[in-house]
């Protein structure tokens, strides 16, 4: 792609990596080792580095705590708010670039949503929520979180279709396609990575959102954020648990990594089609 | 700006026009006013009035009152400054970390997915785990960070109570979150740039760096634009963090206009002055955002 | 066609701001709602509670009620700054999902103002339910409000003095009758051990630690948020020597980070056996016997604040104004408070708030430590009882770390509380 690299380049490469990865790993592998530990080793220091392990605390928040539940909750809303995010977001991204009259004015009315913190939006649509009955329900959460990840979406991909000459999408117009042959067919391919990395932050954004399933949720739809939050008691931080649910809750990256692989890795090269 | 759909005005090509607005836009549509148009239109109504939660109804008509008290407030102000610092070195930082993580990914094959995946990891741990992770992690006095710098003989730091260094650890906390946003964004961009300039670039015999000032930048320059502006307007909106981490403490030097939100919404219920600074934020990032529109615009074309 | 869009988008937004008015409206609604009793012989009861150590304790005598009355009880606990959250939508609605919940004292006067709970005069009157059990303190705090009772007072966590006893024995020292005396052993003991021994570990993260930790200094000092006049009076000489003697102890005792700890960092501290003294909640002392949180187990004890005077706090049990089933509730309440299961609970690691449980044989054979409670307890005072109670702790809050961090003197800071205090109800 670039100039070819040298040997020592590509060393240096991996060394600068190495060390960056370091960066965010190593607080990383504290969380794994406080997760294996009571909390009055977790306090010690100079460290005990001998200091036993136990799986107590995963089994207290799997046991005690119904963290599976709570997983599988953040999981299916992430996952469902993403998808039919992704699907409205990036058709509705791609008439704007190309169709809307006004596309400048949209674009900043779509943006403006997004300035208002959602301390204020919270309580209004979760009384709208509750007032329909659907408080402790999946669809009142992966609904509400289309309030943030579709104004995400649609905006993280318009760039991605202005990339794309427009020649292109006249082309297969002079070829008698209509608008949405001529998206699905031609344009949809060519943006998939972009589609990837933004449907793979959305994913992200809801798995780790707070405050509307705080409001939202009960026993039975309870997030991990939630949960995992509720472990700052008021007798304490428990600590020891609140690292083993944090590593349960980063486990889902091992899935994301599959599109990751799949379209950043590879990398579907924009070059070859013209 | 002109496409061959634009051209010709008979009414099969409105029809057309229309059906492919039903199919492309309506369904955001209909699902963004659902979500959206009614927490938006409470809060700016809200804004005008003397709204408490604690009484019923929406309370006296208030007008401009909310709006004047809440700048005549000196803590608000300063926080506004203090968010305005927070957002531009967050931002910023991010930014070109991120970037020169991203040039570096770009570069290699081999590995490529397990250095990517480690460093988005952070990402996935929910703010408010962060802030208790990094309270463990950083406590003055049984923190694992201020021991090994005594190993190196470097004596520890109150990171989060000391006021000169509080607002500083709190930017640095963000930024191990963030700077995985930045990388997955930029990557993605950068995977798709086309190979052909390049190629023509090297025959001519440019270096790595003009090829990037030259190629990389201007192409990548809507990419850019836009994460830098989604990434300002969450920045200007952080709150978990600092909520865990100093709750705008020690003194004042942390409080960022989220936090006087939070505290007059769910502290005090006082809604109406909640809503009125939400709008006062949104009137600070709207010339922003315009800008920044217009720019990238300027750019592509 | 133009015209049409236009009217099309002004129509919606006149829908969709009748439908905001009558969002806000509707808590109108329900409140009118409240006289009517309502039982519907709800079989399942939800409570939405805070994580505190009597919390477990409750849980596990849950079987029990279930079998007694076959009403299942679900609790739902979450993060303490999250709850008075997650209350508010269910408060605003015209349901609630929870048929009961507890209060922390300093919602009380903001609960009451609003209506959010149901008195439970009638209830208490038709039960023969007793509540002079209680100490006074507790019934004035979390129980009644203007002679009408509210809540049934659940748990408390009053604060006062916890000691390492082998420190001050080795220091030669003894736990002193007032603050300024306290302080300055404070200062001795971690000028002794060049700091390896803290003499005292605070709390000074905005707005609930600081703010809880202080009044003990206020109240020991001889100062007050208000005389018995209803005059502010928290910017008096007392106050302005409580907050200097605060400082002072946080700058030259402390551990260097403690102007950010919140409790839980204080108390690891206090654990890790870096801490000589710590002025904090009552049910510290029970974690700091637990070998899996605290190396220090068998060495602490409490002891009243030096100057005589703690500050009390708790939690009380109350049921929404929206409850569904109210007798249902009260059921529950009746038999959660009820003397063999408040006992069982005190047993079992809780915070007792009755007096005759307090005093209970068993109890103290089990928690000796709540003798030295009760007589604390009987002489604390606590914060008052108002509207905007959450206003005050975080203005002082914030006042009290600005003068810690130096940005104001202590006079200042106290000037500025004052200041806006007398804009708060």
């Amino acid at each position: 792609m670039y100039k070819r690299q040298t040997k020592l380049e590509k060393v240096l490469t991996y060394i600068a990596l190495t060390v960056i990865m370091l960066f965010f790993l190593l607080p990383l592998l504290w969380i794994l080792r406080t997760s294996l530990i009571t909390k009055v080793e977790a306090y010690k220091i100079p460290p005990n580095w001998m200091a036993s392990l136990t799986f107590d605390n995963y089994i207290s928040i799997f046991k005690d705590n119904t963290f599976g539940q709570y997983f599988f909750n953040s999981f299916f809303i992430a996952l469902a708010s993403t998808v039919v995010s992704v699907l409205l977001g990036a058709m509705s991204a791609y008439w704007i670039v190309r169709c809307a009259r006004r596309s400048d004015r949209m674009k900043l009315a779509i943006l403006v949503t997004q300035m208002i913190p959602p301390v204020v939006m919270v309580i209004p649509l979760s009384l709208i929520v509750k007032g329909l009955g659907l408080d402790d329900s999946y669809i009142a959460l992966i609904v509400a979180y289309l309030s943030f990840n579709l104004p995400y979406v649609i905006w993280m991909l318009f760039s991605h279709y202005e990339s794309i000459p427009r020649e292109l999408d006249d082309a297969c117009a002079v070829d008698g396609c209509t608008r949405a042959q001529t998206y699905f067919k031609v344009v949809l391919p060519l943006v998939m990575p972009g589609i990837m990395s933004t449907a793979v932050y959305s994913f992200i954004v809801s798995w780790n959102e707070f405050m509307f399933a705080l409001n939202m949720t009960g026993l039975k739809t309870r997030t991990l954020p939630v949960a995992i939050a509720s472990l700052d008691t008021q007798q304490g931080v428990m600590i020891a648990e609140l690292c083993a649910a944090t590593i349960v809750a980063i486990l889902p990256v091992i899935f994301l990594s599959i599109f990751i692989k799949k379209y950043l890795v590879q990398g579907l090269t924009f070059g070859s089609v013209k | 700006m002109k496409s061959i759909h634009k051209h010709s005005g008979d009414s099969s090509i409105r029809t057309a026009r229309r059906k492919d607005f039903l199919l492309f836009m309506l369904p955001s549509l209909i699902a963004l006013m659902l979500v959206l148009a009614i927490p938006l239109a409470y809060s700016l109504i809200t804004s005008f009035f003397d709204t408490n939660l604690k009484y019923q109804g929406l309370g006296e008509f208030r007008g401009l009152q909310n709006y004047i008290e809440v700048l005549k407030d000196t803590y608000f102000t300063e926080s506004v400054l203090t968010t305005l610092k927070f957002t531009v070195c967050v931002v910023v930082l991010e930014f070109v970390v991120g970037l020169v993580i991203a040039l570096l990914l770009n570069n290699i094959y081999k590995a490529r997915n397990f250095f990517f995946t480690i460093i988005i990891v952070p990402m996935m741990i929910t703010p408010i785990a962060v802030g208790l992770i990094w309270r463990l992690l950083l406590h003055s006095d049984l923190g694992i960070v201020n021991y090994l710098l005594s190993l190196i003989g470097i004596s520890g730091k109150a990171w989060l109570a000391d006021s000169s260094l509080a607002l500083g650890t709190v930017m640095f906390i963000d930024i191990w979150q963030n700077v995985p946003y930045m990388v997955l964004v930029i990557l993605a961009g950068l995977v798709t740039l086309p190979t052909e300039p390049y190629e023509a670039a090297a025959i001519d015999g440019a270096s790595r760096t003009q090829s990037f000032f030259r190629l990389t930048v201007p192409m990548m320059m809507p990419t850019f634009s836009v994460v830098l502006l989604l990434r300002s307007i969450t920045a200007l909106k952080t709150y978990d963090l600092i909520f865990v981490l100093t709750r705008g403490g020690p003194g004042t030097t942390t409080e960022v206009i989220s936090y006087h939100i939070y505290q007059q919404a769910f502290r005090y219920l006082e809604i109406g002055k909640a809503s009125a600074m939400s709008y006062l934020l949104l009137l600070l990032i709207v010339p922003i955002a315009f800008l920044f529109i217009r720019i990238s615009r300027s750019r592509t074309t | 066609m133009k015209t049409n869009k236009k009217r099309a988008l002004a129509m919606l937004l006149a829908l969709v701001m009748l439908f905001s008015l009558a969002l806000t409206g509707c808590g109108g609604e329900t409140a009118q709602k409240d006289g009517e009793q309502s039982s519907t012989g709800k079989t399942t009861l939800n409570i939405l509670m805070e994580d505190v150590p009597d919390t477990s304790c409750v849980t596990a005598l849950l079987d029990q009620f279930e079998a007694e009355t076959g009403i299942k009880v679900n609790v739902e606990s979450v993060n303490y700054s999250s709850m008075h959250e997650k209350i508010l939508t269910q408060m605003l609605s015209s349901t609630n999902s929870y048929d009961i919940i507890v209060v922390d004292c300093y919602w009380v006067g903001e609960f009451a103002a609003a209506g959010w709970m149901a008195p439970l005069d009638s209830y208490i009157e038709e039960s023969g339910f007793d509540t002079s059990v209680y100490i006074d303190s507790m019934m004035d705090m979390v129980g009644q409000v203007d002679g009408t009772t509210y809540m049934l007072p659940f748990y408390n966590y009053m604060l006062s003095l916890v000691y390492r006893t082998d420190v001050w024995e080795e220091q030669g020292l003894e736990i002193p009758d007032n603050m300024e005396d306290y302080v300055e052993a404070c200062k001795q003991i971690t000028a002794n051990t060049s700091g390896s021994m803290a003499g005292a570990v605070m709390q000074g993260l905005r707005p609930d630690p600081i703010a809880m930790e202080w009044c003990n200094y206020l109240f020991s000092c001889g100062g007050d948020f208000y005389d018995e006049n209803g005059n502010n009076i928290i910017n008096n000489e007392a106050g302005v020597k409580a907050l200097e003697l605060y400082v002072d102890n946080m700058t030259n005792s402390a551990p260097a980070g403690a102007a950010g700890f919140g409790f839980d960092e204080a108390f690891n501290v206090m654990a890790q056996g870096n801490a000589a003294s710590y002025v904090t909640y009552n049910w510290m002392l029970p974690r700091l016997e637990n070998t899996d949180e605290s190396s220090v187990a068998g060495l602490c004890d409490i002891t009243p604040m030096p100057g005589g005077v703690s500050l009390n706090a708790g939690w009380g049990w109350a049921i929404p104004h929206n409850a569904a089933d109210k007798d249902a509730s009260w059921k529950f309440l009746q038999w959660v408070e009820s003397f063999d299961v408040c006992k069982a609970r005190a047993i079992a690691g809780g915070s007792p708030t009755r007096s005759d449980v307090m005093s209970d044989a068993e109890v103290l054979e089990a928690c000796p430590y709540l003798e030295t409670v009760k007589t604390i307890m009987e002489d604390s005072k606590m914060i008052p009882i108002m509207e905007d109670a959450p206003q005050l702790i975080e203005v002082l809050g914030r006042e009290l770390s600005e003068a810690v961090a130096g940005a104001k003197t202590p006079q200042e800071a106290l000037d500025t509380l004052a200041k806006e205090m007398a804009n708060m109800k």
